[in-house]
This record gives C-alpha cells, sequence and structure tokens, in this order.
C-alpha cells in the first residue's frame, strides 16, 4: 500500500481525518471496534462518528476535542499497563510513534471528522484554473506543482504512437502507421490517429479482454470434470458492445437484467451472460443448496467488486469489518440472483438451462426473419378460417350423415372388425374387401353399452387373435386404429391394445399400447436398441370414457413419421427412442388386446378395429372418430343443434381445406426450418427469472449453506442509497440503483478502471476495493471530476478512452530520473508517461502482429493454438471432455489470444506464465510479475520461434540481401522505430555468429526452421533465414518490445 | 507480519507523514517488495521467523480421494463381529451424508477386510498385508487418527487441505511456505508441484491449477508444476536447433541492448528482466541435471523399488522430492489419485499401497542417509476419510466406501515431528472421533509452527485484513506431534 498525501492541504501540519486517522483506525482498531457487530468490543466503534464523540454508557465520549489528555483514545493507546494498552498486546499490533503523534495532533486541533470520501457521491470539482488546457493535465499539474515536480516532455512520436496504439488496440502499430502520424505536421494529427484507433473494430476485442477477467469468461464450468461450456457468443456480444460504444448504463443493464427488459431482444439476451460466467459444478454427492448459495455468493461478489468496489465477500460470513455492508445486505443481494431457473448441476454439459442458441451469419437473418413469415401467414390462416365459417354456416344446413360416412370411407382399407356381436364363439369381419370370421375366446365377455351396439371385453386370457393381419415392414405406411374403453381400476395396468409383435422374440414388430394416462407406438426390430417408440405427454387416454385411437405411420422409420390421433386430434407426442433400422416383420399373428408370446394385458372393451395401408388424413380420422357420434347429431333438425354440436360438425368441414392445409404446410415448413438453425447454432448461456416467484434469500449463519435463518426479500446494501422508487424488485431494479445518479461508487469505480488499464495503476491503487480499507486515490478531485463527467456525458466509454490518452500527462516520455524514480516510484505523481509490461495477450498478438502472421478474423468460437503436450492430461479427469488438448492447425494458431480456448483448470500455459487469471473468480487488474518462467515462453514457445522465423523471412524478402535494410525492417515492425547507431553493432555481432553457427550446422538449421506449421520460403537461404530468426527473437525478448 | 512488509509500512507511513518529500529508499523497497525473485531470494526472510524452524522443507504426499482410514491405519477389530449389522443412529447422529449415499436403504457395516498388526516400540496398528515396507518407518512416524474436516466433496475438501478455504482463491500452502521462507536456491523455483500417475485409475478425481495458485499472495509464490510427460518445466527447453551456445549468444544481445535501453528509460524493471532471463538461462541448465536420474546408484533404486525408473510414477515423483528437496526447493506437493473407493475396495486398495508402500519407505530412509529427514518434514494423507458402512454391495471381500469428513488419518515425519506418536482416537466405527480432534486448521497451525511461523502472526494483507492460512477460526498447534 502506497499512501501518498492527497492533493492540496489545507495547511501543512493539519491532520487530515480521512487521509492521516481513518487510516490509522482501520489497521489498528477497526478489527474489534468496526463494523462488525460479533467481533465488536465494549461496543465501541470507530467506522462511525459517534464512536469517537457520542456519550457513552460507561463514560464520556472516546474523544474530547482540543484536549489528548482528557480523551480515553489517546489514553489508551499511550498506556503502559498491559491491562490498558490498546491495541491489546495479544493482537500484535504496536502503533508507530508517529502514528501516535498524528492522532495526538489530530485531538489537539479539534478532531474534526470526515465521512469516508467513496460513499459521498462525488461533486464534479471546478478545473484548477491556468495550468492546463486538457482537464486532466490541469489537475496533475496542480499536484506536481504542490509537489515541487514538473511534467516531463511529450515522448518522441514513434514512442507515442506505439503507446497509444497498444493502449487502445492492443496491437503495435504498423511502421506505415506510425511513418504517416510521424510525418503529419497539421495540428490534431495526434487526436486523429487517436479517432482511427477508436474506430478500429480492434478496440472492441482489446477492451473486452479487460472486461472478460471481471467477468470470469472461459470455456469450462471449472469444476471437477471441468467440461466444455459454451459461452463465446457472450465474448463477442461485449467485444461488439464496445466497438458500436453502447453507454456504459446500458451495457450494465443488459448484462445484470437484459432478460427482465421488455421484449427483449437477443442480444439483450446474450448479455447476460455476465452472471453465467460463474464457475458450476456437477460432481456426484454435492448438495444442490450449497452449490446454489455458492452460485450466488459469487454473483453477489462479482457485482459488488466490478461496479461497486466493494468487498462484499467479507459479508457473506459476518458484517464487513471495515465497511458498513451487513451479513444481512449481503443475503438480500443474493435474492436477485437467486430467482434465476438456473439448476444447482451443470450436467457436465456445453449448455445447461438457461441457454439461447444463436444463430450466425445467414442463419441469423433467416432466424430473425422466420417469427414475421410465420406471424403473416398465421393471419392469413384465421382469414381463411372465417371464410370456411362462413362457408360452412350454409354447409351446416344441408350436410347429411351421408356425406360424413363418405368422409370417412378410404379405400385403402385393409380390415375391419366392429366386434360388437354381443353373443357367440365367432366374430365377423371385412378383409380385403371379402369378409371373414375370427374366433372368439371361450371365455369373451361383452360389455353391453359399446360405442355401437355391445362391445368385446378383452383381458387376461380373453386377447382376441384376428390372424394374418397387420403384417407391416418398416419402409410400408399404415394406419391402425379401434375404439376402446377402460375402467379406473383396468387403467392401471399397461397393454397392447392391438399388436401384431413377438414378444419372445425381442418384441419385434408393433403395437398401440396403453399405459396409465398415456398412449404409446412401439415399431421394434430388436428391443431396445434398434426401435422407435413415441408417447403421448398430456394424459390422452382417459379411464371411464370410449375414446378413438389411431395410429399413423408413413414408413420413414423415424419417429418423426408416427402420429397418434385421440378422437381425431392429433396429440403431442415425445419420442423416447428412435433408432430403427432392420425389419419389424414378425410371424406372430395380430393380437387385440395383448403381444403375440405373451406381454402386458390389456384389459378394457374393445371395438371397431382397422388397418389401412396408408396415412389416412385429417379428415378421414376425424370423421372415423366422430361418426358415431354425428349420426346422432345429424338425426336432429338443424335448428335444434346446440352450438356445441355445431362446432363439432364444422371442425370436420375445416379439416383438410385445401386452403388451410397449404397455409400450415408453410407454417410447418418454417418451423423446421427454425428447429434447424436452432440446432445447428451455437448456444449461449443466459440469465431467465423464474416465473410467478419473488426474489428471496436466507441468511446463512457463517456463510454455510445448511444453516439458512429467516427469509429475506431482495435488497441492496442499506448504508448506501435506496433503489429508485419506480425500479422492480428484481435484477432490473438492482441494475437500475447501480447506475442510479445518487450512486457514489459505480461511475468513479468505472474511471478508476480505464485509469488503470491506460495509466497502469488506478487513481485508487485498490481498483476493487473503494471501501474504508482502500487506498486513498492519489487525485481524488480528478478521479471525482472524471466520474461525473462521465456519468453525465452519457455513460460514453470512448469518449473517456479518448480523454484519457488525448492528455499531457498521458503523451508524456516515460524516460525517468533517478531523483524522479527515487521520489515517485511507482508514478503516483504522474510527472513521467506510462510504461509497464504488456499484458499476457498483448504480448503474445505483438508477437503475432509485427511478424505478419495475426488473423484479422473477429470473433467465433475458441480456438486452440499451439501448447505443449500435457498441460490438460496432468490435471484433467479421466471423464472430462476437456481432458487432451490438441492444437489445431492453420488460421486457428494465430488468433487473437482473447479467441483462445480457456480451460479453467489448466488456463492457457504461455498466458498464465504472464499472470493471465485462471478466470474462476472475478480479477480486476492484473499483477505485472516479472519472472525467469517468462522469458522461457518468449524465448522458446513454438508460437514465438515461429513469429520470429515469419518476421525474419518477411524482413529478408523486403530487404533482399542488405544486413543493415534486414535490420531495419524487423526494427520498424517491433520497436516502431528505427534501431539507434549504438544497437546496430550489438545485433550484427549476433548475427554475424549465429549465422556462422547456422552455416556450419544444417542439422540445427534445418530444426530451426522446421519449428511452427508454416513452412519457410524456399527462395532464402536457410542458415540466413535461422541467423535472422534468432535476431528477431532477440528483438521481441528485448524489455522494450514486452513493455508499452 | 515480516520485517519486510513492516518496512513497507514504515516506509508507506514515513512517506504519508512526510508528504512525499522523503522518498528515498522506495526504489530499493519496490525491488525488495516481492517484484525481483532474485533480490528476495537474497534477502533474509529468516529473520521473519517467529520461532526456530524445525523444517527447513516440506514434502507432502497427497492422496487423491480420501484413503480409507480403517483399512489402513485405524484398527477397527470390533466391527468384525458386526459385519452386515446396520450403522447404530448412535453413531450416525443424523450427521450429513453425501447424496451417492443418502438415499441408500441401509448402512451395513463393512468391516476392513485386511489383517492388521502392531509395529514399532509404541505398537502401531498398521495394515499387515499391504504396507511391508512402510510398516516398518513406525518409530519414525506420526500418526493422526483424529483429522476432521467439514468439506464432504472433493473440490471443496482438497481446497481446503490446500488452502485452508472450501471455496477457490486462496494462497495453497506451498505458496505460504513460499511466502514466508523465500527460495534456498537462485535455479529452481521454490514450490514445485508434481502429479503422480496412479497403476490403477479406475476413479480419478480433478486435480486443477487452483491448488498450486498464490491466490492473494504475489504471483511468484505460485507453484510450478514439473512435468512428469515432456519438459519438466514448461517451454524450459530451448527450441529445435537452437543450442546452448546460440541461446547464450542471443541472450548476450538482449542483454546488451536491455542494458542500453535501461540507461535511457531509467526503469528498475529492466535491470529486473536482465535478471530473470540469467535466471532463465540458469534454470535451462539445472533443470536437466534435477531430473537426469543416471547418476544415482544401484542403493536407490533398492530403496524406492523399481517403480521410480518410470517417468511419472509415484516412486518416480518422491525420488524428485527427494533431489529437489537436496537442492532447496522449500515445498514440494505430489499428488497420488484414485483414493476415491466407492467401490471395489479389494480390487483397487493393493495397487494403490503398491504405488505408495515402498516409495514412502524409501523416502524416510533416503533423506536418513543423508541427513535431510532431521529437517524435511513429510507429510501424507486424504482431504477426508471414508465411511465404515459400505456403498453399494457388501460381501466378506468386497466393498465401496463413501466420502467421511468426520474422521480421518493422516501421517507426518521428519522436520520436527516426534516418531511413533499416535495422536487422537476414534470409536468403534471410526466414524466419530473420541479423543484429541485434529482439524485441519490445527494442522496448519502445526506445519506453519514447523516452520518457524506463529500462525496467528504469519498473515498477508488483503482487502484490508491480515489473511492468514488458518482464517478467523480457531486454530491450535498439535504439541503432542512436536518432537
Amino acid at each position: 500500500m502506497l499512501v501518498l498525501p492527497l492533493a492540496a492541504r489545507a495547511a501543512d501540519d493539519r491532520v487530515i481525518f480521512n487521509r492521516d486517522v481513518r487510516p490509522i483506525m482501520g489497521e489498528y482498531c477497526f478489527a474489534c471496534h468496526g463494523p462488525d457487530p460479533a467481533a465488536r468490543k465494549e461496543g465501541i466503534r470507530f467506522d462511525r462518528e459517534e464512536g469517537f464523540f457520542g456519550q457513552r454508557e460507561d463514560g464520556g465520549p472516546t474523544v474530547v476535542k482540543g484536549n489528548p489528555g482528557k480523551s480515553p483514545l489517546y489514553q489508551r493507546i499511550i498506556a503502559t499497563d498491559p491491562d490498558d494498552i490498546m491495541p491489546p498486546p495479544k493482537e500484535h499490533k504496536k502503533l508507530k510513534p508517529a502514528e501516535i503523534a498524528t492522532l495526538k495532533k489530530w485531538i489537539e486541533q479539534g478532531a474534526e471528522w470526515q465521512a469516508h470520501w467513496a460513499f459521498i457521491a462525488p461533486v464534479q470539482p471546478p478545473v484548477p484554473a491556468g495550468a492546463a488546457a486538457h482537464p486532466v493535465d490541469a489537475f496533475v499539474r496542480e499536484r506536481l506543482a504542490a509537489a515541487g515536480l514538473k511534467p516531463s516532455p511529450d515522448a518522441d512520436r514513434r514512442t507515442l504512437a506505439r503507446r497509444v496504439a497498444l493502449d487502445l488496440t492492443g496491437l503495435p502499430p504498423s511502421p506505415e502507421e506510425v511513418e504517416a502520424f510521424v510525418n503529419d505536421a497539421a495540428p490534431g494529427a495526434y487526436e486523429k490517429l487517436v479517432d482511427k484507433l477508436l474506430a478500429s473494430p480492434r478496440y472492441g476485442e482489446h477492451r473486452a479482454r479487460y472486461w472478460l477477467d471481471a467477468a470470469r469468461y472461459a470455456d469450462t464450468h471449472g469444476l471437477h470434470f471441468d467440461n466444455y461450456r459454451e459461452m463465446w457468443p457472450y465474448r463477442e456480444w461485449v467485444i461488439k458492445a464496445f466497438n458500436r460504444n453502447q453507454r456504459f448504463d446500458q451495457f450494465t443493464i443488459e448484462q445484470i437484467a437484459g432478460d427482465l427488459l421488455p421484449k427483449p431482444t437477443h442480444e439483450q439476451l446474450i448479455a447476460t451472460g455476465f452472471h453465467r460466467c460463474n464457475i458450476t459444478t456437477n460432481e456426484g454427492g454435492t448438495i444442490a443448496e450449497e452449490n446454489l448459495a455458492n452460485y450466488a455468493k459469487d454473483r453477489v461478489e462479482t457485482t459488488s467488486w466490478v461496479w461497486l468496489g466493494l468487498t462484499s465477500n467479507c459479508a457473506a460470513c459476518h458484517d464487513h469489518k471495515f465497511d458498513p455492508i451487513t451479513q444481512k445486505d449481503f443475503y438480500s443481494m443474493s435474492a436477485f440472483f437467486r430467482n434465476t431457473t438456473q439448476d444447482h448441476a451443470d450436467r457436465n454439459a456445453r449448455d445447461t438451462a438457461p441457454v439461447l442458441a444463436v444463430p450466425m451469419g445467414e442463419d441469423a437473418k433467416r432466424f430473425e426473419a422466420i417469427p414475421d413469415e410465420i406471424a403473416t401467414i398465421n393471419a392469413k390462416v384465421e382469414e381463411r378460417k372465417k371464410a370456411v365459417v362462413a362457408e360452412g354456416a350454409a354447409w351446416l344446413a344441408t350436410v347429411t350423415v351421408e356425406e360424413i360416412e363418405r368422409a370417412a370411407k378410404a379405400d385403402t382399407m385393409l380390415a375391419q372388425f366392429a366386434l360388437n356381436e354381443g353373443k357367440g364363439a365367432e366374430t365377423k369381419g371385412v378383409v380385403a374387401g371379402q369378409e371373414q370370421t375370427a374366433k372368439l375366446p371361450e371365455q369373451i365377455a361383452w360389455k353391453a353399452d359399446g360405442k355401437t351396439g355391445p362391445a368385446v371385453q378383452v383381458g387376461e386370457g380373453t386377447s382376441i387373435d384376428l390372424g394374418e393381419l397387420g403384417d407391416f415392414e418398416k419402409e410400408q405406411a399404415f394406419t391402425a386404429m379401434a375404439w376402446f374403453f377402460r375402467t379406473e381400476e383396468e387403467s392401471k395396468a399397461p397393454g397392447s391394445i392391438v399388436a401384431r409383435m413377438d414378444k419372445a422374440e425381442d418384441l419385434r414388430g408393433w403395437d398401440l399400447f396403453t399405459e396409465k394416462n398415456e398412449i404409446a407406438v412401439h415399431l421394434v426390430s430388436k428391443w431396445p436398441g434398434n426401435a422407435l417408440r413415441v408417447v403421448t405427454t398430456d394424459g390422452a387416454a382417459k379411464p371411464g370414457q370410449w375414446q378413438h385411437v389411431a395410429v399413423t405411420y408413413n414408413g420413414s422409420g423415424k419417429a418423426g413419421g408416427v402420429q397418434i390421433h385421440v378422437n381425431g386430434v392429433p396429440r403431442k407426442l415425445k419420442v423416447e427412442t428412435d433408432k430403427l433400422s432392420a425389419s419389424i416383420r414378425t410371424k406372430v399373428p395380430f393380437m387385440v388386446g395383448r403381444r403375440g408370446g405373451g406381454g402386458e394385458v390389456f384389459t378394457g372393451a374393445v371395438q371397431d378395429v382397422r388397418l389401412y395401408s396408408s396415412v389416412l388424413s385429417a379428415k378421414h380420422l376425424l370423421a372415423l372418430a366422430e361418426l358415431p357420434d354425428l349420426r346422432t347429431i345429424l338425426k336432429k333438425p338443424a335448428a335444434e343443434r346446440t352450438p356445441e354440436e355445431k362446432q363439432r360438425l364444422l371442425a370436420l368441414h375445416s379439416t383438410d381445406d385445401p386452403q388451410l392445409k397449404e397455409l400450415e404446410g408453410k407454417i410447418a415448413a418454417l418451423g423446421q426450418e427454425k428447429a434447424a438453425i436452432q440446432k445447428r447454432s451455437p448456444v449461449t448461456h443466459i440469465q431467465m427469472e423464474k416465473p410467478n416467484s419473488q426474489p428471496m434469500a436466507r441468511l446463512l449463519v457463517r456463510g454455510q449453506y445448511d444453516q439458512p435463518q429467516d427469509e429475506l426479500k431482495a435488497g441492496v446494501i442499506t448504508a448506501l442509497h435506496k433503489m429508485p422508487e419506480s425500479a422492480p424488485v428484481n435484477r432490473l431494479g438492482l441494475a437500475q440503483w447501480l447506475m442510479a445518479k445518487e450512486n457514489p461508487l459505480t461511475a468513479r469505480v468505472t474511471v478508476n478502471r480505464f485509469w488503470m488499464e491506460t495509466f497502469g495503476t488506478g487513481l485508487v491503487k485498490s481498483a476493487a476495493d473503494f471501501g474504508i480499507m482502500s487506498d486513498a486515490p492519489s487525485h481524488p478531485a480528478l478521479l471525482d471530476w472524471l466520474a461525473v463527467d462521465f456519468r453525465d456525458n452519457g455513460w460514453d466509454m470512448k469518449r473517456l478512452m479518448r480523454l484519457l490518452v488525448t492528455s499531457e500527462t498521458y503523451k508524456q516520455s516515460a524516460a525517468v530520473s533517478k531523483e524522479l524514480l527515487a521520489r515517485d516510484p511507482d508514478n503516483r505523481l504522474l510527472a513521467r508517461g506510462p510504461r509497464f509490461r504488456m499484458d499476457a495477450e498483448m504480448v503474445r498478438d505483438s508477437a503475432l502482429a509485427v511478424s505478419g502472421l495475426l488473423s484479422p478474423k473477429i470473433g467465433g468460437p475458441s480456438v486452440k493454438p499451439y501448447q505443449p503436450t500435457g498441460v490438460w492430461e496432468a490435471v484433467a479427469m479421466p471423464e472430462s471432455n476437456t481432458k487432451s488438448y490438441k492444437p489445431e492447425t492453420g488460421e486457428a494458431l494465430y488468433r487473437r489470444s482473447l479467441y483462445t480456448f480457456w480451460k479453467r483448470s489448466a488456463p492457457p500455459a504461455s498466458l498464465e506464465a504472464f499472470n493471465a487469471p485462471s478466470r474462476e473468480n472475478c480479477a480486476i487488474g492484473r499483477e505485472r510479475t516479472n519472472t525467469p518462467l517468462q522469458a522461457l515462453v518468449t524465448l522458446n514457445d513454438t508460437q514465438f520461434v515461429e513469429a520470429a522465423r515469419f518476421l525474419a523471412q518477411a524482413a529478408m524478402q523486403a530487404a533482399s540481401t542488405d544486413p543493415k535494410a534486414t535490420l531495419d525492417f524487423m526494427a520498424r515492425r517491433v520497436l516502431s522505430r528505427a534501431l539507434r547507431p549504438t544497437e546496430v553493432p550489438i545485433l550484427e555481432a549476433s548475427q554475424t555468429a549465429l549465422l556462422a553457427h547456422y552455416t556450419q550446422t544444417p542439422a540445427d538449421t534445418t530444426a530451426l526452421l522446421a519449428v511452427g506449421e508454416t513452412k519457410p520460403d524456399p527462395a532464402l537461404a536457410p542458415p540466413q533465414l535461422a541467423a535472422w530468426t534468432m535476431v528477431a527473437s532477440q528483438l521481441m525478448n528485448l524489455d522494450e518490445t514486452l513493455n508499452k | 507480519m515480516n520485517p519486510l512488509t513492516d518496512f513497507a509500512n514504515l516506509q508507506n507511513r514515513r512517506q504519508f507523514f512526510t508528504n512525499g518529500t522523503n522518498a528515498l529508499g522506495m526504489a530499493a523497497l519496490a525491488t525488495l517488495l516481492g517484484r525481483d525473485a532474485r533480490a528476495e531470494s537474497a534477502h533474509p526472510m529468516q529473520s521473519a521467523l517467529q520461532f526456530a524452524p524445525k523444517a527447513k522443507r516440506v514434502i507432502y504426499l497427497h492422496m487423491v480421494g480420501g484413503p480409507s482410514q480403517m483399512d489402513l491405519f485405524d484398527y477397527k477389530p470390533e466391527m468384525e463381529k458386526m459385519y452386515d449389522k446396520d450403522l447404530p443412529d448412535s453413531i450416525r447422529k443424523g450427521q450429513r451424508l453425501t447424496t451417492m449415499t443418502s438415499k441408500q436403504a441401509r448402512f451395513p457395516i463393512a468391516p476392513s477386510k485386511y489383517k492388521f498388526a502392531q509395529y514399532g516400540q509404541n505398537g502401531m496398528w498398521m495394515n499387515s498385508e499391504l504396507l511391508p515396507y512402510f510398516s516398518q518407518c513406525a518409530d519414525d512416524v506420526a500418526f493422526i487418527r483424529s483429522m476432521h474436516t467439514e468439506a464432504i466433496n472433493h473440490e471443496p475438501a482438497i481446497t481446503m487441505m490446500q488452502s485452508g478455504n472450501q471455496l477457490a482463491g486462496r494462497p495453497c500452502l506451498g505458496s505460504w511456505a513460499s511466502y514466508g521462507l523465500g527460495s534456498a536456491n537462485q535455479d529452481l523455483p521454490t514450490f514445485v508441484v508434481l502429479v503422480a500417475e496412479p497403476s490403477n485409475r479406475e476413479q480419478l478425481q480433478a486435480i486443477s491449477g487452483r491448488l498450486w495458485s498464490s491466490g492473494f499472495l504475489p504471483g511468484q509464490h505460485a507453484g510450478v508444476a514439473f512435468r512428469s510427460k515432456g519438459e519438466p518445466i514448461l517451454y524450459i527447453t530451448n527450441p529445435p536447433g537452437v543450442t546452448t551456445d546460440v541461446r547464450r549468444n542471443t541472450l548476450d544481445g538482449i542483454r546488451a541492448l536491455n542494458e542500453q535501453n535501461a540507461t535511457l528509460v531509467g526503469d528498475p524493471e529492466v535491470h529486473t528482466r536482465i535478471a530473470q532471463y540469467e535466471m532463465a538461462f540458469r534454470m535451462q541448465a539445472s533443470v536437466p541435471d534435477l531430473t537426469d536420474f543416471s547418476s544415482e546408484p544401484e542403493s536407490t533404486w533398492n530403496l524406492y523399488g523399481p517403480d521410480a525408473k518410470k517417468p511419472g510414477t509415484f516412486a518416480n515423483s518422491v525420488l524428485l522430492a527427494r533431489r529437489l528437496a537436496e537442492r532447496g526447493v522449500r515445498f514440494t506437493q505430489i499428488y497420488h489419485n484414485n483414493w476415491d473407493h466407492h467401490s471395489n475396495v479389494g480390487g483397487r486398495m493393493p495397487s494403490q499401497c503398491r504405488d505408495i508402500d515402498q516409495p514412502c519407505f524409501g523416502l524416510i530412509q533416503d533423506l536418513k542417509q543423508r541427513g535431510l529427514f532431521e529437517d524435511t518434514l513429510i507429510l501424507w494423507g486424504g482431504e477426508f476419510g471414508r465411511t465404515i458402512y459400505t456403498q453399494g454391495r457388501l460381501s466378506k471381500t468386497n466393498y465401496g466406501r463413501d466420502h467421511h469428513p468426520r474422521c480421518f488419518t493422516m501421517w507426518a515425519a521428519g522436520g520436527g515431528i516426534k516418531g511413533g506418536v499416535v495422536y487422537g482416537a476414534t470409536d468403534d466405527f471410526s466414524y466419530n472421533i473420541v479423543e484429541n480432534p485434529v482439524h485441519v486448521r490445527d494442522l496448519h497451525a502445526t506445519l506453519l509452527q514447523l516452520l518457524g511461523f506463529d500462525h496467528h502472526r504469519f498473515s498477508f494483507k488483503w482487502q484490508g485484513l491480515d489473511a492468514r492460512l488458518t482464517g478467523v477460526e480457531p486454530a491450535k498447534v498439535v504439541k503432542a506431534l512436536l518432537a
């Protein structure tokens, strides 16, 4: 923690509470005298003003203004008696003499108290007059002047071109871009360059990369199997959002609650993936409630870090020790995130619901167009239906039973058995137009009130063998039907109404089957591996009534070719098995009431069994089912028929209306097209609110899922501003609260993050913590000015970036003198320009860019570039589908690093070496270590060696045989500048020695040039190319190259 | 607190109080504050120690999946009579089970199928069928039969064992050790991780990079995974066609250019980078020597067994751990998988024990012979124990066991541990602890004590708190284990 004095001081020795006193209290006192009541001793809390000046139960205030001698706070600190001294010796925290002196002076000066600055909404301060034209510079220079420092001169134009290109696009500029800028003497040349870079689609990629750390984006679930999770459309959304410069408030609202916006667009739903990026598990034995508690916890923490700059995670187990976040606040906030439809386990699936299919390219256009097309046709359907009704009114007056009978008649009938004799040992039927009889079982019973006359009552021992009927092959279309009736009791046991199926031969054949309230159809070659089975889903079979059931099958061999109609109406079906590929013919006879060779017995009454050799039309089926009732209805005079009876007649009339059929066919085709697009499209994980459910959560004692307390309604941190009156109590309301004007944190936290990305360190160094224990801002007035400016100017992110990089502060040279370095090693005062090691992705992308290998492609699924073997294998479970890493070939090897497949339990190895996070948790800002493992990556990784060779090759191709020109070419690509005279001999000497080695050792030459997938240009002399490759590698490993 | 952070705080305060006018020494501080691994490795971290350290380095053998304590070390002869009887409610006490067995209709007791015998001067009970080598070490090791944890599933339990918290994101033990002790070798990482391949791979658990993450500690304290296949350290090998001479040549050029640049920009980080490139070169030289076992005498192979010659085996990893210990690596973590015996204990336990038996024995003997046993702490154990009742089918010769966090056995040896101790006891069912419970945090506190740190005070400033390995819940040093 580097604490710098705040801006202008009132007087040199004036002690300022927020700057001087609060940090001491935080360090030594808050743990026992802070906001956490559980840890609080003696009821004293120094996080509030009352703690200092309020009357205590057993005495006066802890601080008497102006009088340290009467202030217990001071007396306890300087006490010598171990029983009195504060902090107690067992805490091993001893105030330093200077700190004690500060507290004393503060009291002497009147003990002026201040609320923590970050919890007070920012007010835009005036820009200091006269110091500079640019507001950033005005604040920075005022501060520098107070410190007796002067700003550095501008960086030279080449350095500046490189810096600003890297900051705005993550990529170095091409030598041509650099020269164009260097040679542009017009005023505003720099601003022109900035605007060009801001307009580049690379801008969005680069900004997205930072955001994805905060969003903990990755391509696997994270825990246990750590399987693939399809999430990249969200990444694409982030890139696009930055490129189209979406307002930050919208950007926020859509990510937190896009699904709750009115009529959310696809894009708004994709945005909600932000909170689907958390790690999830499917470990066997885990407890649902525990997982859900962990997911919600992660979401509260992430939201707090990213927007509020608060370490709310502390409040998961107890009230926050320092900041005014209660444990109740934490769980109230978690309620917002516990009201979604996401399950506790990720099923190890790529698509853990809720997900959204995201059609790409042409598919996306069609996918968007189809609903409108369907709506248009639907309108026509409605129109036509009205016309049919109108026509039907006339028809109703004249319709006759004969007409209905004609409608029910189909000339593809194979067989019909009425089963309504009511007595006797035989039953009569028609088979292939000829009358035929079949024997009835001896015990056969009759149910008097059949659908038409008495009906056979089949059951155990009374199934009926109808002989050689229904011997269908799987290529053959057919229709089978019957009337059936079961009592409640009879409906309990499953059984075949009709079947030609051999139980003894793996159920080969087909049947129409009831099981409780559903009807199933089986077509089987060998159960279960070679069969299809579909079943109704909505309780189609009802006991206690006669129902007409018909199955049609189109001979396709697919479950989709089967339809079940009940009472003439097609039912919704579930496909349970769809794996039929061989013959279904069997020798057993056609049975009513059970399968051949035994099997489940159907108990109930059956009538009018029919078989057809075609798929009957809907009209046929309806007419057949309706015929018995319509006979009765039609006997009545037209005027006496009830509206319901008229409706039934009309339904028959409108069925199979050719125009309606055509329109419905079109709708079905569009529906299929849509489904096909959906099926082949990538998915992305989204948030969906539970319907009819209020957000609620329980406080978990010490954060433990199995110790829930009373229900809490969703709510925000109570010590901050209130939720807007108009805001709904759900995630949308939370998002509105985050972006509310009264919010003291979001704008500050956000501009600070942009500042950090550009200048290396935030104005508040602890970018994820603006709480009481945060680092004091180096330029508080500048921070507030920027925050208000950002908020009041449409949350315009490009405008903010432009503001930062067009300041003189940004443009300064980064060179630092020993004196300045000693004075301000971390450049918090900004007397020089930013210079720091680039992040992992920039290091790799720059190498690809300067070599000419970088693919320009934007977006798409994650790719797998080079990686040493075994990185995944070493950690992955054998069952994981991200167990073995196989590098791809071609373009995938050269994509920008933000597209690299991110497996959370083994992040990309070369990126991890440069402090890329694991993406298991939200990460605000990265570490910047400087380690030997990093040197090994840029020296030895195939990616970098190949890039060096490619750069060398390009240089040789461009410069023919002039070594100086070759060197110059490479330097301009890598460093954006020509080499200095003192640098040239060093590289020439290297090159000479390397050339000697590779000339003498052809095997090494061949080996080196074979690194990577691309082939070297055969026109170039191999030893030369090898030597220049290593020189290119030298340039690419310079500290200057690795720094922006 | 350690003197370095004290120093830093002091500096901060001083600067704070003097309005930034007295910032001398800040450059040195910036370098000391973990930016420069070399500088840190050279700094006298030892003075941060709060006790005289007993262990200078640690070799932690983590048995991933959770070995069955009652089949190895927690002898329960009473169970013989209880075969296939239900676990009494008085023992289970309604404690939670994993959802893998919570739906079981019965919880029939599965007595260990193995014979036990007593070993060493204190008559320690151990499985006498599967540990012919290790059982000879009874007088060198201390058994903790009363380990317990809260986590009931692997991910959180391993994370708890390694970082003191069930959720990912905290520094792991090795990182704390690296942070506290610094490096004793400028050519090798301070904290090394080896993932050993078990010979049976029936039910492996995930081992992820988060288990050697430095969490909120600076990145250089993260573990470096040495690999058994391919290069031992990622990217350590020069590209094909790049000899050591070529590498030296290129590095000389890089260095000369960087030095010029350092003069121009004045950024001390440039010098750090120069130093790190040199360390990379030294690592390249030292790692092949480290991993080349050809100089090991025949006696080594006799000690560790023939498997030690096969890359990636547990025996091979343990031998590498000894070589790392010799070279000053502070913390070597070995993961050995496939101890998650939900079924087929009878089929899997023999090969698991064969994997570890002789190597554990070999390691102890070898360290003794080399005079390293005294100050090298060896820890062995899983993330939790297993249930006395069977998961799935039960027979006299085979059964499965579910996760059991309420008691399990670990052992420790060397580096300040009293040999021959048996600490803690469980009930007749190895289900509940009846004597001297040792929580994971207590183990951590004890480990820190052996390394010279008071777990209360060994901390790192994070989010305004002094974050500790042992967290905020109570933890105690198990004095009975200390020599």
